[in-house]
């Protein structure tokens, strides 16, 4: 059952991520990223990490991809460029091989690294709750330990990320607002 | 199979319902009602309106701008939850890291706001 | 895991050392301050927040002063994972002051171009927060968090000139090209997370100084290196940096080229020299090659530019070879002291030098509005003080005695030699090289500042502003100062300090 929830998410996972590239048009490459999200998310409730599996759902599915869409409403969906126009001929070929060569690389070191070593088990964060006393064990488990993680170890980087929350106001701010002498505003 | 798994099988049942179901009423359908197309009942209905221009058109930004502030207050939601999950157990410090980052984000919304983000021309 | 259940069970509250966080927190409380002043503020009084910002970065110095006066005992904050040690001070001295000269360079440039005050010195001080951040980060997490917030409101900067098409183009190379150096430097992450079990530096280089490296552990360690080569612009991850610093504000180019590199290279070095140390054999030859075609290939399209500012844009690239250099070696013989203090005293050199280079670029462009080299022509007849001080800073840059560029290019070759081996010999001598290619640029500058005419006959005196005269005066000044007593920075390039701290 572990490995149909396995294939099955990484089928999801795999062919989002394919479609984002091959999708001609945006729109339809974004609702592929949407899949691959799910995919992941359904790999995080197989690995009993079930508030993570409602955060990528919520945040990357249920508003990071919005944001996309807007971002390629926003630009228009038909004066998209044509990709078949090569700048470096060179480019293309190139990429292909760095792609290839990239996916060799981490294959052939997930397969040597199978034998060799037992990989070290995440000291982070205890998932499923093994070895938790009662008080705080059950379906809170994770996100209690989240939570202990956030606010402890972490809690510096935590307070920054509302900075880098205040920085996107500010950048929106910057790049939306219209020019100071409105008379400027209509050249494009 | 782990319990925890077997919670989220009702998820898949719920969904397998909800495509059999709409499969199903829109099969039917299909099976028993008259077909014939012509030109005028193929175009998109827009209450009446003939559509002018193809739907794929460019939107403005500020759909852009209050897509990002939810973003950022989804983010805020995210960790607070874990906070609020068992909110003494942090106790004082818990309080005041939390009350720094909603008060950071806070100020950020009210920049917005005084910029005349927050208005729907 | 038993530290784990215990942890779990009843939640001890971190112990926090106020004094130690102190520079973060005021730069926090000062960023608010600013955006509230600038929401309160008429339209004909935005140069308030320059001033502002001036005294929350010059605040958010005094406690960096004092936590090095106090000295004593490296602070290590949340479990090892923000350690305020030294090194740390003596950078975030260097950022904030970095800061503080990039904000007297914008002052004038902002109040003439009406761009947006007060959101440029948020995102500037965000981005020094980042910045500041990232000198104490000791843990993965971190990293990575001060490293976003150091870049992303540097991508908004970068394209401030919102109806240029240059500084557009600058903007969107640099973001694209960054984000795409995050998602890379991510990957390595979480690579290293998973073969290491844990963000922390020092367990990080214990598990992987435990055994043999396995294979997800050198693709981890290689992605995280490439990550950072993007932030200081290493060939073959250098091409946003030219387009970039010509469009973007020069206030904004100088800020990039210095404080965000240096970030760069404050990354590089955190992660060499704490958490992977023994994994020589995969960064050493990685580092190595980087440098050598950094220096090489920076210098040889330097020589070929007519615009000043893409001149200095392609100098910076080569200069980053030279702090790289040493990074390679860190493992070999006794190397990794002489490299620490090389790449400290480097940053240092070069920040305050590059940072001059360009006050004089914008003080000359005011005048002329040009970019090119030759618009320099003739700069002793009307302007003899930005001539003498520009041939100070080219000078000090191409490495000439008893400049601070000359220490700097010193300490680089020394801590390549002290490793002894065949590799270090071979890119000593690359590096040689390379100066002499690099004296030739600086040198075609000063000739056509001191022998060539005017080019349009002009010799009206240039009217530099006090901020960019009182810019000029600290670059100046730290230029020479750290070439006669480089003493001065050295007893913070302490290698027991910033790896002790971590080994136990």
């Amino acid at each position: 059952m572990q490995l149909v929830v396995f294939v099955i998410a990484s089928l999801m996972v795999l062919v989002g991520a394919v479609g984002v590239v091959l999708r001609r048009h945006p729109v339809h490459a974004a609702l592929s990223l949407v899949l691959t999200l799910f995919g992941v998310a359904v790999h995080f409730v197989a690995q009993e990490a079930h508030f993570l599996a409602a955060v990528q759902v919520i945040v990357y599915a249920g508003a990071i991809v919005v944001l996309f869409l807007f971002v390629i409403m926003l630009l228009g969906v038909d004066s998209a460029d044509d990709l078949r126009i090569e700048r470096l001929p060179i480019q293309r070929p190139l990429a292909a091989v760095m792609g290839v060569g990239i996916v060799g690389l981490l294959i052939a070191a997930v397969v040597a690294t199978r034998g060799s070593e037992p990989l070290q088990a995440g000291a982070g964060i205890n998932v499923a709750g093994v070895g938790i006393d009662d008080a705080v064990a059950g379906h809170d488990a994770n996100i209690t330990q989240l939570a202990g993680n956030l606010f402890a170890d972490y809690v510096f980087a935590f307070e920054l990320t509302s900075v880098l929350l205040i920085v996107a106001v500010a950048g929106t701010v910057v790049l939306t607002r219209r020019e100071k002498p409105p008379s400027e505003e209509d050249a494009p | 199979m782990s319990d925890f798994l077997r919670d989220y099988l009702t998820v898949v049942w719920f969904g397998l319902a909800a495509l059999v179901l709409g499969s199903l009423l829109l099969g039917l359908a299909a099976l028993v009602r008259p077909v014939k197309p012509n030109a005028s009942k193929l175009i998109a209905y827009e209450s009446g309106v003939d559509p002018v221009g193809i739907g794929w058109s460019q939107s403005q930004i500020r759909y852009y701008v209050f897509a990002l502030l939810f973003v950022i207050f989804d983010v805020e939601a995210v960790f607070i939850f874990p906070w609020a999950a068992s909110i003494e157990r942090y106790g004082t410090f818990g309080l005041v890291v939390m009350l720094a980052f909603i008060v950071l984000l806070l100020d950020g919304l009210l920049y917005a706001w005084k910029r005349g983000l927050l208005r729907w021309v | 895991m038993i530290g784990l259940v215990a942890q779990v069970g009843d939640w001890p509250t971190p112990v926090v050392d106020w004094h130690a966080l102190a520079p973060e927190l005021v730069l926090i409380a000062g960023i608010n301050l600013v955006l509230a002043t600038d929401l309160l503020l008429e339209e004909g009084r935005k140069w308030a927040t320059a001033t502002l910002t001036g005294f929350v970065l010059l605040g958010a110095f005094v406690p960096v002063v004092t936590l090095a006066v106090i000295g004593g005992d490296v602070r290590a904050l949340f479990d090892g994972r923000y350690v305020i040690d030294d090194f740390a001070l003596i950078l975030k001295a260097l950022f904030l002051l970095t800061g503080y000269v990039v904000v007297l360079m914008s002052q004038t440039e902002l109040e003439e171009g009406g761009y947006y005050q007060g959101e440029f010195y948020v995102l500037l001080l965000c981005s020094v927060l980042g910045m500041v951040m990232m000198t104490s980060s000791r843990d993965l997490v971190s990293v990575f968090i001060a490293l976003e917030l150091l870049s992303i409101p540097a991508y908004m900067l970068a394209a401030w000139r919102k109806r240029d098409r240059k500084s557009n183009e600058a903007g969107v190379k640099f973001y694209l090209l960054g984000v795409f150096a995050s998602a890379v430097l991510l990957y390595g992450m979480s690579l290293l997370y998973g073969a290491t079990g844990s963000t922390r530096f020092d367990e990080i280089a214990a598990s992987l100084a435990s055994g043999d490296l396995i294979g997800l552990q050198i693709v981890g360690i290689t992605f995280v290196i490439a990550g950072f080569a993007f932030k200081v612009s290493a060939v073959p991850f250098h091409t946003w940096a030219p387009d970039t610093y010509e469009g973007a504000p020069t206030p904004v180019t100088a800020f990039l080229s210095v404080a965000s590199k240096a970030a760069g290279f404050v990354a590089l070095v955190l992660v060499i020299f704490t958490a992977f140390p023994t994994a020589d054999g995969v960064y050493g030859p990685l580092v190595w090659v980087l440098a050598a075609l950094t220096m090489t290939v920076g210098n040889v399209i330097a020589l070929r530019q007519t615009n000043i500012v893409r001149m200095l844009a392609y100098s910076s690239v080569s200069q980053g070879g030279f702090i790289l250099m040493p990074l390679a070696f860190v493992n070999s013989g006794d190397a990794a002291e002489p490299a620490l203090k090389a790449v400290v005293v480097y940053l240092l050199v070069y920040g305050f030098t590059n940072l001059g280079a360009f006050a004089v670029v914008i003080a000359v462009a005011r005048k002329t509005r040009s970019g090119a080299i030759t618009s320099f022509g003739g700069l002793i007849s009307y302007a003899p003080g930005l001539t003498v001080l520009m041939t100070l800073f080219l000078a000090s840059l191409a490495g000439i005695p008893p400049l601070g560029g000359w220490i700097a290019k010193f300490n680089a070759f020394k801590a390549v030699l002290d490793a002894g081996s065949g590799s270090g010999y071979a890119l000593a001598v690359v590096g040689a090289v390379n100066t002499a290619i690099a004296a030739a640029y600086y040198l075609r500058v000063m000739r056509e500042m001191w022998m060539n005419d005017p080019p349009d006959g002009d010799r009206a005196p240039i009217v530099t502003p006090a901020p960019v005269a009182t810019a000029l005066g600290i670059t100046a000044a730290g230029t020479v100062v750290l070439g006669i007593v480089p003493g001065l920075v050295l007893r913070f390039a302490d290698l027991q300090d910033l790896t002790g701290a971590l080994g136990g």
